[in-house]
């Protein structure tokens, strides 16, 4: 059967996601801020480590990995590169922002982490949950 | 060759994305996320970033047209997009909650558009609901604004036509502001 709640108006997603948001910090200490949102740019949940509360809210980066996730697939669509496991990286020299859909889910991961973390093993870490959120959601009867 | 940007704004729903796909000679490029907030707006979809086609007027104009999501969560994405634009279509849809004080609004909001270019006001669904008239915006706007030349119409903007001629309005009234304000400034004292 299907919940059509949106996930962010979804408690037991809602707690699902601040939980696993706190143990992918709890995995790599050098995720400084992640975010789960609603293709629409709805902030599910957030977790912060080291981000101050000006940055974090309103849930602007919510809307704002909405906006880079779709622009993003408008440039792979145009250039015929689009795929399944597509994800994006933002990089400077003060850190990373990654983020990638939820397989078959109308979710978004994002995630920033300093330039202490290795960009694969940071992408690992964000994988492996975006599929634990996968699973629940699945399980869960969530789009 | 002139070149204009224009950017198509108004609240979610007003009609803004099926507009420029109406006028768009090319494929328009989407970002369209899966709209939660179906209490808003009932439509599947709704864009996240912006939309963007292009329309060529005669051999000498071409149009870039440029569509806000518009919802106010994304105003980073409207701080963005009225950098460039020169003039602005306002699609308020009529059936919306209050939508003389949305057309407000979003004057407010894009109020820098007029003064770099102009505006015009596009009304839609206003089959789905006959009010308010347009002479009831068209006071609204002169008691709000008082001398803001911004035409108010009915549009349709699945109608390509329909839409063809706001725009073309638009672009004349920009034309015409433009050169009036190159007399004016020929005129004034050295």
């Amino acid at each position: 059967m299907t919940d059509e709640t949106p996930a962010h108006k979804n408690p037991v997603v809602v707690a699902f996601a601040t939980t696993m948001l706190a143990a992918m910090r709890d995995e790599s200490r050098s995720l400084q801020f992640a975010v789960l949102l609603t293709d629409d740019g709805f902030e599910v949940a957030h977790h912060s480590a080291t981000l101050d509360a000006t940055a974090t809210a309103d849930g602007k980066l919510a809307s704002m990995s909405s906006s880079i996730q779709a622009l993003s697939e408008a440039v792979t669509r145009e250039l015929k590169i689009s795929a399944p496991n597509e994800y994006i990286v933002l990089a400077t020299d003060k850190g990373q922002v990654i983020q990638q859909r939820i397989p078959g889910h109308t979710l978004v991961l994002a995630a920033l982490f300093s330039n202490d973390e290795n960009l694969g093993l940071a992408l690992s870490v964000l994988r492996r949950h975006a599929d634990q959120a996968a699973n629940f959601l699945t399980a869960q009867g969530v789009k | 060759m002139a070149e204009h940007v224009i950017l198509f704004t108004g609240p979610m729903g007003a009609g803004k994305t099926t507009a420029i796909q109406s006028l768009s000679e090319i494929d328009v490029v989407l970002t369209e996320g899966v709209n939660t907030d179906r209490e808003t707006a009932d439509k599947a979809t709704t864009t996240v970033a912006l939309d963007y086609g292009e329309i060529d007027l005669g051999d000498t104009d071409k149009v870039r047209l440029y569509g806000i999501p518009g919802q106010r969560r994304f105003e980073f994405m409207w701080r963005i997009l009225k950098q460039r634009a020169k003039g602005m279509v306002l699609l308020v849809n009529n059936d919306a909650h209050d939508p003389i004080s949305a057309m407000l609004e979003y004057l407010d909001e894009f109020a820098e558009l007029y003064e770099k270019g102009g505006v015009i006001i596009g009304i839609s669904r206003s089959d789905v609901s006959g009010t308010p008239t347009l002479d009831q915006y068209a006071a609204a706007l002169d008691a709000a604004r008082p001398g803001m030349l911004a035409p108010v119409m009915t549009v349709d903007p699945r109608d390509g036509a329909h839409m063809r001629m706001a725009l073309m309005t638009l672009i004349a009234n920009i034309e015409m502001r433009a050169m009036f304000g190159s007399m004016q400034h020929a005129q004034e004292p050295a």
